[in-house]
């Protein structure tokens, strides 16, 4: 496989998941907070706060509910929108064209050509839920194809370890954009830690929460869902269960490796094997340290992989 | 489906004054298309406007378009033209064009083994050695070398018309990098999605085949000591107006779609970057130009290209198809004496006819053309998509003085020929929301191989959308329509 190639597939892998998880995110948390317990912290702006800061908008000037939606959906000028990645998820795979399935490439092909004719003004005024779920939807059919209409093999783990460090990269942004949300309101004097909302709402970001009702059968709280979210090795957005992916994929293309610290599949495993050995009881009172510290090692995972893969 | 006894292609009116290739003078449609019109007759207009609605979404999803590009805006992507009517071709009438198209190919193979080597057809003054030296396609890197298999056009393009006297001419043969193949492949699928139960009338063949036959001819022209060959397609990139095509050949192959810096040269080794390392290839299915090929002997700015390919090449690690240095033979000015070309070499007569052509540089023909350019379809030799053409009969007197001082300017550039006839067919104008005729032509697709040749059945049919206009080229708003070749 080309180097070239192989960098398309792995960007494409990553645009797909990271405009799937900016899409849920959204409609999620604008959709539970219509009827929130707390609504009077829970305003529009509230809101609005937690889309843009998910999108990684902390600059905006005008903000009204329009100009907000219309920045984090269809404003192909910002890099970050829906809009931009799945033009670039398209971009990437027209690059590798030759390398995926023509299924596969005619799915990526409609989807894109689904968002990027949404008439915008249907977009803000009634087509915000069915714009967001159609995202879903149109990367439930791609991942479809990505499983079932490319030989598993070289391209397609590539495609599905660009997807998981996106998903560890995505989930904890969404954690983080929800503790911080739980923050503010507890800054504004609520409190949300023994309430269910909040937690309720972080699951359905990651589409999580049957899960999560089935695993503990009970009304989720912090440290529950932070459990599931972190270290569940059968959920597959949690971290643990994502650090596992990108090391099954990694080791589907690796040939040898010597036994050396520097080497990426050693970073991954050991990384993963952090995952395998903790508890909620190590972290508990202090989410944020190791939230960063899985951010800044994927990141480095994925610089490290580029390097030794994609950059020929 | 039927309804009030309105049948669709009742308004055609037979394009009279051309060859009309679909119904005779009176409106009764060929014995060859009496199937298609019936079936066709048998749809209400909004069932063929649903059909067509469908098959161009089908294209839009496939990727098959170009992008339009205008300022402050998204791209507009367009798909190509598609016309569901297909053109039909009789099984004898095919097998002439057949073995015409292959006899016409295999001596321009010969023709230009020769020009690069024993000259033969110079000294004999067949040919005029001034008119191959004088080409800036001659190129003198593939003096005296032999590529592999002795086969320099392995991919050819032949483009026919039929004249008003039913009979084919070629217009011009393509062999550097000829496109549109895909489109024949791609035409099929959607007129047997949408058209079904037409094929369960009339057997038309298949057309598949094409991709698995390119990479078999390709693989006879490995190279010496290679066991397995590693063949690749290489694509100036995906911005170019034929990446689609560069793609789909590459994936239906199954073989890697490589730009020039996915490659380079080592020890006259070319190899290409993969993730792990780099690995040698052996044959080049190339879509890039001559010119951009290598910038260490070609155009130096050339980013397209991979510096060092001509040498390892010429040291016969790699194969290049086509050849560099074909343009030389698909030269307009050329063209008129490929009728001769064939005769010296195969000695045999020419199956297909070629069009009258005159030459601006020789005397008499230059005082012809310019006394009767009204007359004259006048042709830079060195251009292709049909850019730099005039019709003389489209023509204002001021305009056709501007192009008097053009050919005097330059006569080596110019040659020119009778205004043919395309033949037309129906073809279903959305605007006027019914069939009329509209002209046509073919091109044909052939492979040339180490002891290996292949004809794919039917070919490209281009299709001038615009009322009484010629020139069906896809670059000036030509459509396409699938080729049936009867069984």
């Amino acid at each position: 496989m080309l180097s070239r190639v192989a960098n398309n597939l792995y960007w494409m892998g990553r645009y797909i998941e990271r405009a799937e998880h900016f899409a849920r995110y959204s409609k999620v948390i604008y959709f539970s907070a219509l009827d929130a317990p707390i609504l009077k912290t829970y305003d529009r702006d509230f809101v609005q706060e937690s889309m843009l800061y998910m999108a990684g908008i902390f600059d905006m000037e005008s903000k009204t509910e329009k100009d907000v939606l219309f920045k984090i959906g269809l404003d192909a000028q910002n890099s970050n929108s829906i809009i931009s990645n799945v033009s670039m998820a398209r971009e990437n795979a027209h690059g590798a064209r030759s390398a995926i399935s023509t299924e596969l490439w005619e799915a990526i092909n409609r989807y894109y050509h689904l968002v990027i004719s949404y008439p915008v003004d249907t977009y803000l005024t009634t087509g915000f839920y069915e714009f967001t779920q159609m995202i879903l939807d149109q990367t439930s059919i791609v991942r479809g194809k990505i499983y079932g209409t490319l030989l598993h093999e070289g391209e397609w783990a590539i495609i599905l370890i660009g997807m998981y460090i996106e998903r560890v990269v995505q989930v904890i942004r969404i954690i983080n954009s929800k503790l911080n949300d739980v923050f503010k309101i507890e800054q504004a004097g609520h409190s949300v830690t023994e309430q269910s909302f909040e937690w309720t709402t972080l699951l359905k970001c990651v589409e999580a929460f049957d899960m999560n009702r089935k695993h503990y059968a009970s009304i989720p709280d912090k440290n529950q869902v932070l459990e599931f979210l972190l270290l569940n090795q059968s959920c597959p957005r949690s971290i643990s269960n994502s650090l596992s992916g990108i090391m099954r994929y990694e080791e589907k293309i690796r040939i040898s490796e010597k036994r050396d610290s520097e080497t990426i599949g050693f970073k991954i495993g050991k990384l993963q094997q952090k995952y395998q050995y903790l508890t909620i009881d190590d972290f508990k009172d202090n989410v944020y340290e190791l939230l960063n510290y899985t951010q800044e090692k994927i990141l480095e995972i994925g610089s490290e992989f580029e390097k030794k893969y994609l950059s020929y | 489906m039927e309804s009030n006894g309105y049948r669709i292609l009742d308004s055609y009116k037979p394009g009279n004054a051309h060859f009309d290739e679909v119904f005779i003078d009176s409106g009764k449609p060929k014995e060859h298309y009496q199937n298609t019109v019936d079936h066709f007759n048998k749809l209400t207009l909004s069932d063929y406007e649903r059909i067509n609605n469908e098959v161009k979404s089908s294209f839009f999803n496939q990727g098959i378009t170009f992008a339009v590009y205008a300022e402050d805006k998204k791209p507009d992507e367009r798909i190509f033209p598609f016309d569901l009517f297909p053109r039909i071709i009789p099984k004898d009438e095919w097998q002439e064009l057949e073995n015409g198209v292959l006899q016409r190919n295999r001596a321009i193979n010969l023709f230009l083994n020769d020009i690069y080597h024993k000259k033969l057809i110079l000294k004999d003054k067949v040919v005029p050695a001034d008119l191959i030296f004088s080409s800036k396609n001659y190129l003198k890197e593939m003096v005296d070398f032999t590529p592999p298999g002795g086969i320099y056009t392995h991919v050819s393009g032949t483009d026919l018309i039929k004249h008003t006297d039913g009979k084919y001419y070629i217009l011009e043969d393509n062999l550097r990098c000829p496109s549109g193949v895909s489109y024949v492949l791609s035409n099929r699928l959607a007129l047997k999605k949408s058209l079904f139960d037409l094929f369960n009338k009339l057997k038309a063949k298949a057309v598949y085949q094409y991709p698995e036959q390119l990479l078999e001819i390709l693989k006879t022209v490995k190279p010496k000591n290679v066991d397995v060959p590693t063949v690749v397609v290489v694509t100036p990139g995906m911005y170019n107006s034929a990446y689609f095509e560069h793609s789909f050949l590459a994936q239906k192959m199954g073989v890697p779609l490589v730009e020039g810096r996915d490659l380079f040269v080592e020890k006259n080794f070319v190899y290409m970057k993969t993730i792990y390392g780099p690995q040698k290839v052996d044959v080049i299915y190339r879509r890039v130009d001559d010119e951009f090929l290598d910038p260490m002997h070609f155009r130096k700015d050339s980013m397209l290209g991979v510096p060092g390919l001509m040498n390892a090449y010429r040291a016969g690690n790699v194969t290049l198809a086509n050849a560099p240095g074909t343009g030389v033979a698909d030269d307009k000015a050329v063209y008129n004496y490929v009728p001769d070309i064939i005769k010296y070499y195969l000695n045999e007569e020419p199956i297909l006819n070629n069009v009258k052509t005159y030459h601006c540089d020789r005397e008499d023909d230059l005082k012809y053309v310019l006394e009767n350019i009204d007359k004259l379809v006048v042709k830079p030799v060195d251009e292709s998509g049909g850019y730099g053409i005039t019709i003389g009969s489209t023509l204002t007197s001021e305009e056709i003085d501007a192009v008097k001082v053009k050919i005097k300017a330059d006569t080596r550039k110019y040659i020119a020929q009778p205004i043919m006839s395309l033949s037309v067919h129906a073809t279903y104008i959305e605007d006027n929301k019914e069939f009329e005729p509209r002209h046509i032509d073919l091109r044909t697709f052939s492979l040339l191989g180490k002891n290996s040749e292949y004809v794919l059945k039917g070919g490209l049919t281009r299709v001038a959308l615009k009322r009484g206009n010629l020139i069906v080229n896809s670059s000036q708003g030509g459509g396409s329509k699938d080729t049936w070749v009867l069984d």
